[in-house]
């Protein structure tokens, strides 16, 4: 397939591109829950095959139904690269947060800075103030209110909290 | 009588600070919640989990949890009516005319109507649920595995068959959260399903997580791919006019009091069925409203009845979902999976049990339900202005927001760097099912009913020495399942004469 015109929403293989995924995935599953044996009635190994199995059958008439109405895909074309560059700065704040010295606080207010900096539309000047006064406030309050309230520890990291 | 002493006592234990205290946390967070787009009560009870755990108060939380899922309900209609952008879909309905009350200068008499409706439908359908409930769990009682099994079918099929557009998405997403459900230890016999040779997965995966991942980082990621500036046209709130009695002028009360009658004897008996929650009784409501009215005419412009219907079946039906929760721990909502899993996280199984061995709970559990609406009512009218304010926060500050108290969720719950990332893995995967239109509440029944059905299953066969046709024998087990069945075809009977019919048509 050429790129996409504008109009040509209908002709969109995402729902197609997805099916077959799901197809893909389930059928992985589906050999996975076989090959694990006991199958009988009252057995561990039913339930698994027969979702998958599910799994397989509903996924297949997905693909046939995507394939043959061409379901239409959303009219306004999503952009991928902000969603994943978010998925991004989460996975390294979440590893920030566990294996390093960096401590709950410093790492929460970088973080809020810079995911609110990819949600915004807003040019930075104006936004800047208001969101870091958020994240410094939020993530005092936040730790403040786990440690000393309700005693769940959260890494205090190199700030002298 | 004896509900009567029941629910008196169960006063008795609400009326103590503490458990007041609890109420209204839990009504004003849902509120807050309601009033927010992008952040519903299953993901806020999902998140409290953790932090009601160190508590150690199974009544005090349960209060609170509930408080969450009906305050919702009022601050979703706030949204529906200034933003025209409702938060949950049980909201959609009041938003076609509450919108359009306010647009023009009638928003106080719609949310009045839509507040004092909630409670009029809370306070009667509470009432149903007092009478209802221990009628319902002496008949549990003599419900045996096979029963249960069907009963955890038909749930599914229902909800599957009723959310969302098409049945195909539905199915897969019920499959997808069956699938999610078997990871982990098989509780009979102790083997390890589809772990994938990681041990951190033999526990099974954390309701919160699926639920963090799903309806947090999902709805975030989404929100993310699809940026445009919204700028929020909150319709402004005229200044209180003289006359009438809490915004609502003589006519408006006449015009609402039938409609809020009407909407609670609608959403309360479809919110004790498998259904789905509340989204279609509210559609049902404001069908009903907007060709019986007499001022018809008005429906499109901002008729009252439009909004007073829809609302008070919103909230009536969250008191008939509490019947099958609590007497047969059976979810029909993704929110009542929830909480079906706090009592879990509390060594406490909603069923007849239930009734027998935690009374004063489930008692005053009940009885917050009419405190917390008297709560709400106080809560949301004079308050408004308030919730105006919150429905202008800057949606970046919002879903970062989300974002934060999701990763401490998380944290929180496990502390496990593989169950982040199994949120992780799950919020793009939600993201994409947002993207073609698959509906995630299946995917959490999905996770709760599948073990619970598996178990049940295999219980029955147990019981019968491996005899299938236990299933057909018993009356109840096969009405249930013949019902199942006839959930699942009957959506679909129209729409094949229609789409024949059609057919027909276009080769002439």
């Amino acid at each position: 397939m050429t790129a996409p015109t504008p109009g040509a929403a209908k002709a969109a293989p995402g729902p197609l591109i997805a099916g077959v995924v799901l197809l893909g995935a389930g059928v992985y599953l589906l050999v996975h829950a076989l090959s694990a044996g006991d199958l009988t009635l009252g057995g561990p190994g039913l339930a698994p095959v027969i979702v998958t199995g599910l799994w397989v059958a509903v996924a297949a008439c997905y693909v046939v139904t995507a394939f043959l109405e061409r379901i239409a895909e959303a009219e306004d074309k999503p952009r991928w690269l902000t969603p994943f560059l978010l998925l991004g700065g989460l996975i390294a704040y979440s590893l920030i947060l566990k294996f390093t010295v960096v401590g709950y606080v410093l790492a929460t207010v970088v973080f809020f800075v810079g995911s609110a900096r990819l949600l915004s539309v807003r040019p930075w000047r104006e936004v800047i103030v208001r969101d870091v006064s958020v994240a410094i406030g939020l993530s005092l309050a936040i730790y403040f209110v786990f440690t000393r309230l309700l005693g769940i520890a959260l890494p205090a990291g190199v700030l002298p909290l | 009588m004896s509900a009567f002493t029941d629910l008196l006592n169960g006063f008795a234990t609400v009326l103590s600070p503490q458990n007041l205290l609890y109420a209204a946390i839990g009504v004003t967070i849902g509120t807050l919640i309601g009033v927010l787009p992008g952040i519903g009560p299953a993901l806020t009870i999902a998140l409290l989990l953790p932090v009601a755990l160190k508590l150690d108060d199974p009544t005090g939380t349960l209060i609170m949890f509930a408080g969450i899922y009906y305050g919702a309900m009022y601050g979703g209609s706030t949204t529906s009516i200034l933003l025209n952008t409702p938060g949950e879909s049980a909201s959609v309905a009041t938003s076609i005319e509450g919108y359009q009350m306010a647009r023009r200068g009638r928003a106080r008499a719609a949310l009045a109507t839509a507040a004092i409706g909630s409670f009029v439908a809370g306070t009667i359908s509470t009432i149903l649920l007092t009478f209802a409930a221990g009628p319902m769990a002496s008949l549990a009682v003599t419900f045996r595995a096979s029963d249960y099994f069907a009963l955890a079918v038909l749930a599914m099929v229902t909800v599957t068959a009723m959310v969302g557009t098409s049945m195909v998405r539905g199915l897969m997403s019920l499959t997808f959260g069956l699938f999610l459900g078997l990871i982990g230890i098989d509780s009979l016999t102790g083997q390890a399903r589809f772990t994938f040779g990681m041990p951190e997965l033999l526990d099974g995966v954390d309701i919160v997580v699926v639920i963090v991942g799903l309806f947090a980082i999902g709805e975030t990621l989404y929100i993310a791919s699809r940026l445009r500036e919204l700028p929020a046209k909150v319709a402004p709130l005229e200044p209180p006019a003289h006359g009438g009695f809490a915004w609502m002028s003589r006519q408006d009360w006449s015009r609402s009091w039938r409609p809020w009658l009407r909407g609670t004897a609608i959403g309360f008996p479809f919110g004790a069925l498998p259904s789905g929650g509340a989204e279609i009784p509210t559609f049902l409501s404001y069908t009903y409203e907007k060709r019986r009215s007499k001022h018809s005419k008005e429906f499109g412009e901002g008729a009252i009845e439009g909004v007073a219907g829809p609302e008070a079946a919103n909230n009536a039906s969250f008191s008939g979902v509490l019947v099958p929760l609590l007497t047969l721990g059976i979810p029909t909502s993704a929110t009542a999976a929830v909480l079906l899993a706090a009592f879990g996280y509390f060594d406490l199984s909603p069923g007849p049990q239930l009734f027998e061995k935690s009374p004063t709970l489930v008692w005053a559990l009940i009885a917050s339900l009419f405190v917390g609406n008297l709560m709400l009512l106080a809560l949301n009218l004079p308050m408004i202005r308030i919730w105006v304010k919150v429905l202008q926060v800057p949606r970046p500050v919002l879903y970062t927001g989300i974002l934060v108290f999701a990763t401490l969720g998380v944290y929180a719950v496990s502390g496990n760097i593989i169950d982040v990332i199994i949120a992780f893995a799950l919020g793009v995967i939600a993201m994409f099912m947002r993207h073609f239109n698959f509906p995630l509440a299946p995917v959490i029944l999905g996770v709760i009913l599948g073990p619970m059905m598996e178990t049940q299953f295999r219980r029955a066969l147990l019981l019968s020495d491996n005899d299938l046709s236990i299933f057909v024998k018993r009356p109840l087990t096969l009405t249930l399942l013949v019902l199942a069945v006839l959930a699942f075809a009957l959506p679909h009977v129209p729409k094949l004469f229609r789409r024949k019919r059609l057919a027909f048509g276009e080769e002439d």
